[in-house]
């Protein structure tokens, strides 16, 4: 079956449930109860978000939500929201270390948290100026500009990046 | 009450109360578990919310509100019903029943889980919001309100959480480390002593020697001061006297103290070098049979390179920093005590001056110390990166040939070799610079001695002699020799410090649990069963959900199922690759965790879709695990899996050396030694995880039949996409999405025309088509 890329005004979504849309394409197709996902939740956030049935089955992909109108781009943005969460590192207050385990105290915008990482290699990946973190119980968190943290944030993550 | 604060001396007895549940003091007289204590506001809310004479079974504390920000979210079940604390909600409380509630289950997001209620007509209630480091006691508290739901005992289930909580106890409550038992002290939360001391052990049996070259040492540096002293004799002495039978003696006490000096140095090295290089070997022996004994979790997510580099470069690094410690140091120090001494008894003024620039060198080693550090782990980093590159694409050079991926192989090779290398560059400037900026201030101590000590000697003679100043200058230069090894060690102390935080990695990484001990029954007789078992690989998904079944001895079992369904994590829990699920596995109605590892996994014959070969004959091969084989027993069971007619024609037979990763033989070869080599061990159970999958018509149809004389009278387990392989199956379990969908006979399944049903007519449709276009093609 071939893919069904959904472009511009072509489809209609419809709020179902906090992380679920029903989809009505033009040419009266409608997909009940979909869950959009990224698939480049890490890189890209914004461009191909795919569409999966309660099976986990994909119905369509978005293939950019910029394409959107703005009233379904928000219902799409909301779903996104409420099924990811990549907390934005703001600041770095404090970091302490002791055999591999790295704790980082910080400020994100979904309010202060204490990151633990266990593994170096692991727990830190930096693509750019963008900087990955995943702890020890496989939480994300981003710092998506490393140039934009203001100084002592950056002295404090550098010993370990 | 659980403590936070810990030391590293905590009472055993103090650590199983801090392992309980009873975080919390009684809530209306009766105790409660909980995952951590609630606060005073939380209580005063239930309190004002539940009913009179309602009382708590248990709590869960999340760690998110239901929009997704940090805060604290609770749910505390009752007798009568669930109640949700969450300050984003309205009156911060929200209630459910267990009447209505048909299905609670936590969905895991990315990043964060809900635990949702449905309710008879299916609507779904969001009801709490929490992070994938809380959702395990979420996952049980699930289980336990369906089950209490559906009717179950309360007071059972209730023991079954309580058991769930207590594997939270597991963790260190410092650090979030799991401990090897509950109760365990953590090896993170030890002091840096204590891994000097761990890694010190190394050195115990090579005290002796040790010791040898420490008194041999000393001997070297006792004789080294002697040239100085002699050097003040001949100019104050011996030259101005014109003292020829003085100049003799002190010319023979030089040759003998160089003689010393060198000749004694000579051996002390050699028993050095030779200790240096035992110490080393032992500590890469314990690193790699750690290594072989950690659990698949910890490959799972630390590259072969990384790995490979610890044992190689860490453990030089640490061999290095401890031959110094317990040399170097020793040495160093008695040298610069000596010198301090001499210099003293010779003019204590000079000595004052000599000692001026000691404490720039002291602090600027502590300032190049923490400037230092992260540049040698980003360095480390890099060199992780660049040999990860080396172990993923020289064992792939096929795959990169056929794909003509050379250029782009060697342009990622040395664009991570780059990134080493700048790196190391920058270690360079700093370390490089560090030793000359002491040697400056060290040279400019000894300016400060010659031109203080040389007006001395010109204005007052009497207080000072030439040749005491010129004695003084070389004890002085030999002085700064220790300061600036005590200010260079902080160099190699914050080397060796990033080497044995990567090697304890390894050393503390917990291995697989009883690998030497547990019950060691005569024989299993191989039947399986699986209760409630829960599993996933990271938090993220969970790979098994709630699986149970009983598979009795000499049933033959085709496990089917899509893609990524569970298949093979069934079988890999069943091999005890993993320990980390929730849920009971049992073998002969004993829990496989509480089976001797080693005899355990005798019992187990697996034989894998990529078959393993080593570099190595192919007797050796198939003789892996059973070295007391003989060679009738290695034939035979060629023969068994129709491997011995190939290998009698090749020109070496079962002498023929296998490339890496059994280059040289085709698929269906290596996989045929494979089954040899499974059929060698005469296990009790067979594990078949898709061992047709990679071959063709004819030869899938040599390796059947290898297996079905293999299988016969033995517990078998087989994964299989075509299903026509599983037509000595007595049984089927179908899994789809981590869940069994289907079990039971072939038979049983094609009336019920569920999920099997569907795949075999899919199947058969597919061969009956493939089939047509051969004959149209005919």
């Amino acid at each position: 079956m071939e893919r069904i890329y959904i472009d511009g005004h072509m489809a209609k979504f419809t709020r179902k449930d906090i992380t679920t849309v029903d989809v009505q394409l033009q040419d009266g197709t409608i997909f009940q109860n979909v869950e959009p996902r990224c698939l480049f939740p890490s890189s890209d956030g914004r461009n191909f978000i795919t569409l999966l049935d309660e099976n986990g089955i994909e119905q369509a992909v978005i293939r950019s939500l910029d394409t959107l109108p703005a009233e379904q781009r928000e219902i799409i943005e909301g779903c996104l929201a409420e099924y990811y969460l990549i907390p934005r590192i703001t600041k770095i207050l404090n970091t302490t270390e002791k055999f591999g385990l790295i704790t980082l105290d910080t400020e994100t915008d979904r309010g202060p948290a204490r990151i633990e990482i266990r593994n170096l290699l692991y727990g830190f990946k930096q693509v750019g100026n963008r900087l990955l973190l995943r702890d020890g119980n496989d939480n994300r968190y981003e710092v998506p500009d490393l140039t934009k943290l203001d100084a002592k944030s950056r002295h404090l993550l550098d010993n370990f990046i | 009450m659980i403590k936070t604060d810990r030391t590293d001396e905590t009472d055993p007895a103090q650590l199983r109360e801090e392992a309980s549940l009873t975080v919390n003091e009684p809530f209306r007289g009766r105790q409660f578990a909980a995952n951590k204590k609630l606060t005073v506001e939380e209580r005063t809310l239930l309190e004002s919310t539940l009913a009179e004479e309602e009382s708590l079974l248990f709590a869960v504390v999340g760690d998110l509100n239901i929009r997704n920000h940090y805060a604290r979210s609770v749910l505390v079940v009752t007798e009568k019903g669930l109640y949700g604390l969450d300050a984003s909600f309205e009156n911060g409380v929200r209630t459910q029943s267990f009447d209505g509630l048909k299905r609670a289950f936590v969905k895991r997001c990315y990043g964060n889980a809900l635990l949702i209620f449905t309710d008879d007509a299916d609507n779904r209630t969001n009801f709490l919001r929490f992070s994938y480091k809380e959702a395990p006691v979420f996952d049980a508290a699930a289980t336990f309100i369906n089950r209490v739901a559906s009717g179950n005992d309360r007071e059972e289930e209730l023991r079954t959480i309580e058991s769930s909580f207590e594997k939270q106890f597991r963790v260190c409550p410092k650090c979030g480390r799991t401990l090897i038992r509950p109760g365990a002290p953590c090896m993170n939360c030890q002091s840096k002593d204590k891994v000097i001391g761990k890694l010190g052990r190394y050195i115990l049996p090579y005290k002796g020697i040790l010791a040898i070259c420490l008194l041999l040492a000393v001997v070297t540096t006792a004789v080294s001061l002697v040239p100085p002293y002699m050097t003040k004799v001949l100019v104050d002495s011996v030259l101005p006297n014109g003292d020829k039978n003085g100049l003799l003696q002190c010319v023979i006490v030089l040759l003998v103290a160089h003689l010393i000096h060198y000749g004694v140095g000579a051996v002390r090295s050699h028993f050095m070098r030779v200790t240096g290089d035992r110490i080393m070997t032992d500590i890469r022996n314990d690193v790699y049979e750690k290594a072989q004994k950690l659990q698949m979790r910890f490959y799972d997510r630390t590259s072969t390179g990384s790995v490979i580099n610890r044992i190689s470069g860490d453990s030089q690094t640490i061999n290095a920093f401890m031959m110094r410690v317990t040399q170097e140091v020793v040495v160093q120090l008695f040298l610069l005590m000596g010198i301090i001494v001499i210099m003293f008894a010779m003019n204590w003024q000079m000595t004052l001056l000599a000692l001026v620039p000691v404490p720039f060198v002291v602090m600027g080693s502590r300032i190049f110390g923490k400037k230092v550090r992260p540049y040698y782990r980003r360095s480390w980093r890099y060199w992780s990166a660049v040999t990860s590159i080396m172990t993923d694409t020289i064992p792939g050079i096929r795959v990169i040939k056929a794909f003509a991926r050379e250029n782009r192989s060697v342009d990622k090779f040395k664009k991570a070799n780059n990134f080493w290398l700048q790196t190391d560059i920058k270690v360079s400037r700093i370390v490089t610079l560090f030793p000359n900026v002491v040697g400056f201030a060290v040279t400019c101590g000894s300016l400060l001695i010659w031109s203080v000590g040389g007006n001395w000697v010109i204005e007052k003679p009497e207080f000072i002699s030439a040749g005491l100043l010129v004695s003084f200058i070389s004890y002085a230069s030999m002085f700064y020799g220790p300061v600036n090894f005590f200010a260079n060690l902080n160099d190699s102390y914050q080397n060796f410090l990033n080497a044995a935080e990567r090697l304890m990695d390894i050393i503390d990484a917990e291995p697989e649990n009883d690998f030497s001990g547990g019950k060691h029954p005569e024989k299993l007789h191989g039947k399986i069963e699986f209760r409630n078992v829960n599993f996933s690989f990271d938090r993220a998904k969970k790979t098994l959900t709630n699986v149970n079944f009983v598979i009795e001895p000499g049933d033959i079992v085709g496990i089917v199922g899509t893609t990524g369904a569970g298949k093979s994590t069934i079988i890999n829990l069943l091999m005890r690759y993993y320990d980390q699920y929730d849920g009971e596995i049992l073998v002969d109605d004993i829990n496989i965790r509480d089976i001797d590892m080693t005899f355990y996994r005798s019992e187990l014959g697996y034989v894998q879709q990529e078959p393993m070969m080593f570099h190595e004959t192919i007797y050796q091969n198939i003789a892996y695990g059973c070295e007391n084989a003989t060679v009738e027993d290695v034939i035979h069971a060629a023969d068994v899996a129709n491997a011995h007619s190939f290998i009698a024609r090749l020109p070496d037979g079962y002498d023929t050396v296998l490339g890496e990763r059994g280059v040289g033989l085709s698929g269906g070869e290596r996989q045929r030694l494979s089954i040899a080599r499974a059929v060698l061990k005469n296990p009790s159970i067979l594990l078949f995880d898709e061992a047709t999958a990679s071959v063709d018509s004819e030869t899938e149809h040599q390796i059947q039949e290898a297996i079905e004389q293999m299988i016969q009278g033995r517990t078998t387990l087989m994964i299989a996409h075509r299903l026509s392989t599983l037509r000595k199956a007595n049984k089927i379990i179908v899994v789809d999405k981590g869940k069994i969908l289907e079990m039971g006979t072939p038979e049983e399944l094609m009336e019920k025309k569920g999920k099997y049903y569907k795949l075999i007519q899919i199947q058969t449709m597919s061969a009956e088509i493939q089939k047509t276009k051969e004959e149209e093609r005919l």
